[in-house]
């Protein structure tokens, strides 16, 4: 019989044995969360910058530009809300900088603003656009008020025209005297023209299919509005923003055209394997393109506008969220047709098309509280 | 070797997410969010967030939310026309508005049913369903709203002139019980009952919880129905914090999918994947009235259905009627279906004349026996010389029992009895008088007696005759 044999270990060894593989594992991962933005590290100042949105933030709720952002030492807290409702908030002055999507509640912003901080950034810009889906946009091809844009059997984008669209809207159209099984009447959904500029730019669509000569007084902006008001109406109470909707299966449910912007949809097509064939955008004739500006009212806020502008990562990750980029000179950047293309999707007629007349500022807001009975 | 230990640790104690501050929020929430249990637990464990609810109507609790926090109802809508809508708001889960059908009823509806072939067989007692209480239910207001669309028929959104008369009570006549719960009251009654409108995620729930003797078929009406959208509020923006981890988790691929699996409701994100059951088409929305007027009067709608009304026809059998006009008024009463039908409650009485009175019917309608009894009245060849308006009309508004309509239908020019002045001067009462025009029949003197009664003429020139009562079927 043998008597136990005892080994001499040293602890210390035993102990690295154990440690040190893990703990390379951990500090390898841990660079690398670190470098990518996933986290941030115990030493890393990080610093939280306040902000309101409307449509756009989409772009700062991305996953991968809240990583950017974080990377660089960023986090944008946003606050959602209408470009109207943003420009009239009480608390505007608590934020670092907004980012109203049209001109009108731009210039709203910076007239409040006026003698304080406010410098504005243009990064990038997207279209007004209306999204529905194939077999309706199939029906407005019959209708003779819409025509595929891009060739191929199944077009993405159509050219409407809107002036004719108006014809079947006033004459109370139904989308079943088009053999859908649809009994709504043919109109456009949008927003409410009150709070977002997404209903805001409807109102200008419709109102230039009555008269393409914007109103030049009060008394004309409010006859207008008389005009485009009951086709505005028969949607009755107007929704926030449309494209989640939109884009979710029940979305012929929600809506069969709704009033978005272009970058939403580039965004859900790109995000996907292999392209939504259902949902089709129609391009009005007269288009209006929402040069959305980052407004910055602080440091912290300039910090964010200049990375938009010059981060090669942010600036890319713009564009695979649809959004057409814009260099310091306002000059279109060359790189969006092409991605678009090299991820199979047409691209698409933004700013091919005459512009929408809008009328002067303080017209249209007139003509926008007149057609919502705006409070 | 130990520094080097400690300061790994302490690298792990900074790189560990700081575990969020526990938070309990007051919520108040829609009745059938009480499914939503294991959720909420998984969210307190996720977010630190507890949701203390309490479950309250969704058209009550949008009377108000004071002293919550937070909101978690079927829809905004009923807040949005208050003015009353919280600034931030996000919708988390979908659900529409349908009818579940017990599978031996559902050949009675059709096949492809709307809410008029709803209302058409429950008018006469066909289909007996029961539903949530519009008054403080999101599900049953909406039902109501739906239905009321569906009847105006305008394809847009309900407009104050179109619930101007009403036209829910044949579909409310077969309406059982009308309950905050009306599920619960279904499973204890489901014998005497053929189906119950709520939501989809209640009925599927229902279907799966073997509490039905047999699963109801559910039914998307062709016509259109309303979708609730569980949009989750903030209502203390003190809390703004915590509600952004709430609606952040709620949103997020996990929570969606359980939700989708645990409750039957829809998820908002598209990618998450989904039962066949939640993948069946639900077809058109109707478009949600923009005024609170519009839903108060269908509340009064609502409110007194059940009520015995009568209806008084005075038609008019002279000989000018003969051949074509007789056919298109027999034709007329032969084609009131679906929101137009006669119901069950209500009485309809016929007065037949000519120079006189020729004959005169009152039924309260039981059952479909009743309708073919009213249209053998206007079957009748009795036609005979002379017309007798004011006269007849009189005889009728002697009839009128509570509440009454009159709908006097002539082609010509009174030429016996009373005269209209003469007719015009004794007091009338409260009974509104509805004149269909048709024939040669004078406008002034129809159009005078009309407005006298607080009723309003209907000329039978520009459209059919069937469309001319349609207009005015449950004016008053």
């Amino acid at each position: 019989m043998h008597e136990p044999e005892f080994k001499a270990v040293d602890p210390r060894k035993r102990f690295l044995l154990w440690f040190v593989p893990p703990l390379a594992v951990f500090a390898a991962g841990l660079t690398v969360l670190l470098v990518s933005g996933h986290v941030t590290g115990p030493f890393r100042h990080i610093t939280v910058v306040r902000a309101m949105l409307a449509s756009k933030r989409d772009f700062f709720q991305d996953e991968q530009v809240k990583r950017i952002l974080m990377a660089r030492g960023y986090q944008v807290h946003v606050t959602p809300v209408g470009s109207r409702d943003l420009a009239r908030t009480p608390d505007l002055d608590s934020y670092h900088f907004v980012f109203p999507s049209g001109h009108v509640a731009n210039e709203h912003v910076k007239a409040r603003r006026t003698g304080k901080h406010a410098v504005p950034f243009r990064p990038f810009f997207t279209p007004v656009v209306l999204g529905t889906f194939r077999e309706y946009a199939e029906a407005l091809v019959k209708a003779g008020v819409a025509t595929p844009y891009d060739r191929g059997e199944q077009p993405f984008y159509y050219n409407l025209d809107v002036d004719q669209f108006m014809k079947l809207v006033v004459a109370h159209k139904r989308w079943s005297d088009y053999k859908l099984a649809n009994g709504n009447r043919v109109i456009i959904q949008s927003p409410d023209p009150c709070k977002a500029y997404s209903g805001a730019v409807l109102v200008g669509f419709l109102a230039s299919a009555v008269d393409d000569n914007p109103p030049q007084t009060v008394a004309d902006a409010e006859a207008r509005a008389r005009e485009v008001k009951p086709h505005v109406d028969a949607q009755g109470q107007a929704g926030e923003d449309m494209a989640p909707k939109y884009f979710a299966p029940e979305g012929p449910t929600h809506a069969v055209i709704a009033v978005i912007y272009e970058h939403q949809y580039l965004a859900h097509q790109l995000n996907r394997r292999g392209a939504d064939k259902e949902r089709v955008l129609l391009y009005p004739t007269v288009q209006h393109q929402s040069t959305p500006e980052l407004i910055s009212f602080s440091p912290e806020g300039d910090r964010i506008g200049e990375l938009m502008m010059t981060d090669p990562a942010l600036r890319r990750r713009a564009v695979e969220l649809g959004f057409h980029s814009l260099g310091w000179n306002g000059a279109t950047e060359q790189d969006f047709a092409g991605h678009l293309t090299g991820q199979g999707l047409p691209e698409p007629p933004s700013g091919e098309t005459g512009r929408v007349a809008l009328p002067k500022a303080e017209l249209f807001e007139r003509m926008l509280d007149v057609v919502g009975d705006c409070r | 070797m130990r520094i080097l230990a400690a300061v790994v640790l302490l690298l792990l104690a900074a790189c560990t997410a700081s575990t969020p501050e526990p938070v309990r929020l007051k919520v108040v929430a829609s009745p059938e969010l009480a499914d939503l249990g294991p959720v909420l637990a998984e969210l307190k464990r996720a977010t630190g967030v507890e949701l203390a609810v309490e479950h309250r109507g969704t058209v009550e609790a949008s009377r108000s939310l004071a002293g919550f926090d937070l909101a978690w109802l079927s829809t905004n809508r009923f807040l949005r026309l208050r003015g009353a809508e919280p600034a931030l708001s996000s919708s988390i889960m979908t659900s529409p508005v349908v009818l579940g059908v017990k599978p031996g009823k559902r050949a009675v509806l059709g096949e492809k049913p709307t809410w008029a072939d709803v209302a058409d067989r429950a008018a006469v007692g066909e289909f007996r369903y029961g539903m949530a209480d519009p008054q403080v239910s999101g599900g049953g207001m909406a039902a109501l709203i739906g239905v009321a669309t569906a009847a105006a028929g305008t394809g847009a959104a309900l407009r104050p002139e179109d619930v101007s008369c009403d036209r829910l009570q044949g579909f409310l006549a077969g309406r059982v019980f009308d309950v905050p719960d009306p599920i619960s009251e279904y499973t204890r009654r489901q014998s005497d009952v053929d189906g119950v409108v709520a939501h989809e995620s209640e009925l599927l729930a229902l279907n799966a919880s073997g509490r039905v003797s047999e699963p109801l078929e559910i039914v998307y009406p062709r016509d259109g129905i309303v979708l609730s959208d569980y949009p989750l509020m903030l209502v203390d923006p003190a809390h703004r914090a915590a509600y952004d981890r709430v609606v952040e988790w709620l949103r997020s691929p996990a929570a969606q999918r359980m939700i989708a699996e645990r409750t039957w409701r829809r998820p908002v994100d598209p990618a998450t994947p989904r039962d066949e059951k939640l993948r069946t088409g639900i077809g058109t929305a109707l478009y949600f009235p923009d005024t609170q007027q519009v839903l108060d009067r269908l509340l009064v709608f609502h409110d007194r259905a059940g009520d015995g009304r009568q209806v008084i026809f005075v038609l008019d059998y002279s000989t000018s009627m003969r051949g074509p006009r007789i056919a298109a008024l027999r034709e007329a009463f032969a084609s009131l279906n679906g929101f137009d039908r006669f119901y069950t409650g209500e009485t309809v009485t016929i007065v037949r004349f000519a120079g006189s009175v020729l004959e005169e019917r009152s039924i309260t309608v039981r059952g479909r026996p009743d309708l073919d009894a009213l249209l053998a009245v206007v079957a009748s060849d009795d036609l005979r010389d002379n017309t007798a308006i004011w006269a007849a009309l009189d005889h009728a508004l002697r009839l009128a029992r509570g509440e009454t309509t009159v709908v006097l239908m002539t082609d010509g020019e009174n030429n016996a009895g009373p005269s209209v002045d003469e007719f015009l001067r004794v007091g009338r009462g409260e009974v509104p008088v509805y004149p269909v025009r048709f024939g040669e029949a004078s406008v002034a003197e129809l159009d005078r007696v009309a407005q006298a009664s607080g009723g309003r003429l209907v000329d039978a020139g520009a459209k059919s005759l069937l469309e001319a009562v349609r207009e005015i079927r449950g004016c008053r």
